[in-house]
């Protein structure tokens, strides 16, 4: 301020001081106009000087400006500098020793409080940056999460946008429409489902279409190699904002077993009801012939009222059968066991078996009773199950051929093992693991012989379930079966009589 | 007038031994088979006036069977009574198609089955007239 005075106030004088001596002649005035010249020249020097540390004060002014400027320019991502190097570059700006040190005081002043303020909102943008990380972490954790469950699950998740390109398929689409999940991501639907899958593109389309929450729609697939699968198909449309569809949802859940189930249960409601009305068809006719008068002779009545006989016997069996299934897997039915000889019960179901063998002329085989084959068991569960072995020995093996039982004992393992084998029909590979499964029929033995399924289930109900032990079964197609279960022996061996059979 | 000829087939003896008595009692000469293969040969062999088939039956089951009839030039106008123990009726065009001209559900009254045979029999005849 007081330089701007001293310069301005030097110039003016001097162009006073100039104008003067214009009014100054020759003669004693030369030596005032010389004098006043001198003052002149010398205001001069001072206004000078004063220009010349005024102008450098605006230099300096200016140039400090630029490079605050710039500073603060840089300085716009506080980010790039930590606290440490902020306070090394405020450090900086207070070695300008050279300037006048008001002008230094104020513009450290201006520097230090900007510098400041950066450390200030750089710290607060800092804390703030770290939390978004941190929360951007968390969200990507969560959406990870839930990409790994809907990658993990056994339905079948397709998402498809407006374009139907894929937004996301699980394994299990990929699987079931044999595609590489990894590789679907934004591939135009058609590229990934082929084909002979057409109708689930056809489901996506309508469902677009029609807007729909949620349409459920059953649909078959067969992939070459397997059995054809069901699906529950539920397809959801995605709506955004403005309610315009902007994606489709299709989840598939695999009801192919439920489905083989229900069918199963349909063939033997309707074979059962088979079974039951065919017994009953003769008892009906031949009690009708009787009451008619149709039989002639005596020997025809007699013949008559067997048949009526077997017929209710075999009715009444099949009705049993059905029920003690039923019973013993709603665990119904009170076990009775108590130690009882195998070789005992077999003995007494070899008998029962003689007459159905001999009609078919098929050789059934006992052996050697054996001692110390007692199980601890229940008499009349373990009578059914042989019963239901050997007759299915006879029943499914051809005229000529030969059933055997036999009783061996592991003392190692402490376990009876008691089988049957036939020369029969034999049973396919594929199909020897569901031969104990309820209602199953051997699909080429079908025809051969009449049975309601359920036969072997009884018995693996009764050994496995009741008994703890296991049953198992070896065969050929063609050749014959070996049927047979191991029980654990019973501790308290009493000896046996040996019966030559 | 020489007597009518039946062919009975049941892959339950008792049945076919049933019927064939009854229908023996009644004018009716027999034969009978055990599945619908057999029935089929014997139909071309013996060519007999009406067929009583039982419909559940192993190999060749009464459709098929009653199919395979009509095909053949020789067994095409013989007439079927068809038996059955399925819970339902054979469906309505099944039954059209296949000429099938009387179905009886098991357990069945012989004394109505040889009715529906006779009726059967009665209708054949006043076609051909």
């Amino acid at each position: 301020m007081i330089t701007t005075f001293i310069t301005a106030g030097c110039l003016a004088l001097a162009a006073i001081l100039e104008l003067l001596n214009l009014g100054f002649g020759g003669g004693w005035e030369e030596g005032v106009y010389y004098s006043v010249h001198m003052l002149t020249i010398l205001c001069l020097f001072i206004g000078a000087a004063g220009t010349i540390l005024l102008g450098r004060h605006l230099l300096i002014h200016s140039e400090l400006l630029d490079s605050i400027a710039s500073q603060l320019v840089t300085k716009k991502e506080p980010k790039l500098s930590d606290e440490e190097t902020l306070a090394a570059e405020k450090k900086q700006f207070e070695y300008f020793s050279w300037l006048p040190s008001k002008l230094k005081k104020q513009y450290r002043q201006v520097i230090i409080e900007t510098l400041d303020g950066f450390c200030c909102s750089n710290s607060e943008l800092q804390k703030q940056l770290r939390e978004l990380k941190i929360q951007k972490q968390l969200s990507e954790k969560q959406k990870r999460n839930t990409e790994a469950i809907i990658y993990s699950i056994r339905d079948a998740v397709v998402v498809v946008d407006e374009s139907e390109r894929v937004l996301m398929a699980n394994e299990s689409a990929g699987r079931i429409f044999n595609f590489d999940f990894n590789k679907a991501l934004r591939k135009h639907i058609t590229e990934v489902i082929k084909e002979d899958k057409k109708q689930f593109i056809k489901l996506l389309r309508a469902s677009k279409q029609d807007k729909a929450r949620a349409t459920k729609q059953e649909i078959v697939f067969s992939n070459d190699d397997q059995e054809p699968k069901t699906f529950n198909c539920i397809v959801s449309c995605v709506k955004d904002e403005k309610q315009q569809v902007c994606g489709v949802v299709a989840i598939l859940h695999d009801i192919s077993r439920e489905k083989e189930v229900s069918q199963m249960k349909n063939d033997f409601v309707s074979h059962v009801s088979h079974e039951l009305k065919t017994p009953l068809a003769s008892i009906t006719a031949y009690s009708e012939l009787l009451a008619e008068g149709e039989a002639d002779d005596e020997e025809t009545r007699k013949e008559f009222y067997s048949i009526i006989q077997n017929q209710a016997q075999r009715l009444n069996r099949l009705i049993e059968d059905i029920l003690n299934v039923s019973r013993i897997e709603s665990g119904l039915i009170k076990v009775k066991k108590e130690p009882v000889s195998l070789t005992i019960i077999i003995q007494q179901q070899l008998q029962m078996i003689k007459s159905y063998a001999e009609e078919k002329n098929i050789t059934v085989i006992g052996q050697e009773p054996i001692v110390f084959d007692q199980v601890y068991a229940d008499k009349d569960m373990i009578s059914q199950v042989i019963v239901n072995l050997l007759s299915n020995a006879v029943k499914y093996t051809p005229s000529g051929g030969t059933v055997k039982i036999e009783t061996e004992v592991d003392e190692i393992g402490n376990i009876a093992r008691v089988s049957v084998t036939d020369t029969g029909v034999g049973i396919p590979q594929e199909e020897i693991d569901h031969v104990f499964d309820k209602f199953y029929r051997v699909k080429a033995n079908e025809s051969k012989a009449k049975g309601t399924g359920l036969g072997l289930n009884l018995v693996k109900q009764i050994i496995e379930k009741m008994h703890n032990g296991r049953v198992f079964v070896r065969s050929k197609q063609n050749q014959g079966s070996t049927f047979g279960f191991e029980l654990t022996l019973s501790k308290a061996q009493t000896p046996e009589p040996v019966n030559k059979m | 007038m020489s007597e009518r000829k039946v062919l009975v087939v049941d892959d339950e003896i008792h049945i076919v031994h049933v019927v064939a008595i009854k229908l023996r009692n009644n004018g009716f000469d027999v034969i009978t088979a055990e599945n619908g293969s057999q029935a089929y040969e014997l139909a071309c062999k013996e060519k007999p006036d009406i067929i009583v088939a039982d419909y559940q039956m192993p190999v060749m089951n009464g459709l098929e069977l009653t199919e395979k009839i009509r095909q053949n030039e020789a067994t095409k106008n013989i007439p079927v009574v068809m038996l059955t123990a399925r819970s339902f009726s054979i469906e309505e065009d099944i039954r059209k198609k296949l000429q099938i001209s009387q179905c009886l559900s098991k357990p069945f009254s012989p004394k109505e089955l040889l009715r529906s045979i006779e009726d059967t029999l009665y209708q054949t005849v006043v076609q051909k007239d």
